[in-house]
């Protein structure tokens, strides 16, 4: 499945939709659509990722690129994640710098 | 034992290709979800790593050949480069895992992919012979349930 990403901004959150293959050679469309939404300083970004269906250490370079883009105080959600893909994200840590969902409620997620 | 080969250009369009063969091979193999995602994982990162570092950091571009070998117990993916000679086993890789600590604002960039590699699967290898890199990547399964049978296949991507 080929890679696809769009995103949209709603105030202050940012919503990006992957999915299919993230490597080495898709990871520049994801890190064009961070680079767009970043624009708008948005405080919270969304990344729905349950048509993901793999994530290389390319894709864990852009969740890395995310924040620092848009620096700690963003909140950087994974919505829907398959099991694999959250492996990948605890065996780096990265679990611990993100905010893993099964799904986005964006009050009642930013309210913690 | 079953084999297949599969020559790819060294460019980073082959990394579908390649993913694809792994995932099929995989099946056949009868790995389950998380050994296929592994091996794949790895192969993926190793490949990239030899097609951006081996070959297009140097100017370089060639072949890259993928045999997969199925066993009774276990699938064997070996990738075959003519790039110049390098070691995945020499990288540091507790120091890119000391960054996992870090928030990802403090991180640096780089590394992950020969971690994930080493990590991923049962065994991997390196060997330099005959002028080539050989990338050997060796995972067990864990349920028995594949036939073994002594054809051959060879698919030649240029």
């Amino acid at each position: 499945m080929a890679f696809t990403v769009t995103s949209s901004v709603d105030g202050t959150v940012a919503k990006l939709t992957l999915a299919g293959r993230l490597d080495a050679n898709t990871a520049r469309e994801f890190q064009v659509e961070i680079e767009k939404v970043a624009e708008q300083r948005p405080c919270t970004v969304a990344l729905f990722v349950h048509e993901l269906e793999y994530m290389a250490s390319a894709g864990i370079r852009m969740l890395v690129f995310t924040k620092q883009k848009l620096g700690s105080e963003t909140d950087v959600y994974v919505v829907g994640a398959q099991h694999q893909i959250i492996h990948t994200l605890e065996m780096t840590g990265v679990d611990k710098s993100v905010i893993l969902v099964d799904e986005f409620e964006p009050a009642a997620s930013i309210q913690g | 034992m079953n084999m297949r080969t599969l020559i790819v250009p060294s460019d980073l369009s082959s990394l579908d290709l390649v993913a694809d063969l792994v995932l099929e091979e995989a099946r056949e193999a009868g790995l389950d979800q998380r050994e296929t995602y592994q091996l794949r994982l790895a192969v993926d990162e190793i490949l990239t790593n030899i097609i951006n570092y081996g070959y297009l950091a140097n100017g370089l571009s060639g072949q890259i050949h993928v045999h997969a070998e199925r066993y009774d117990e276990s699938l064997v993916i070996t990738l075959e480069d003519t790039s110049p000679p390098y070691d995945p086993c020499q990288r540091d890789t507790a120091r890119v895992a000391e960054d996992f600590d870090k928030p990802l604002e403090e991180r640096q960039i780089g590394g992950l992919g020969i971690y994930f590699a080493l990590q991923a699967v049962s065994e991997f290898r390196y060997e330099y012979r005959d002028g080539r890199n050989r990338n050997i990547f060796i995972m067990r399964r864990s349920r028995l349930t594949s036939s073994t049978t002594s054809d051959q296949q060879d698919v030649v991507h240029s």
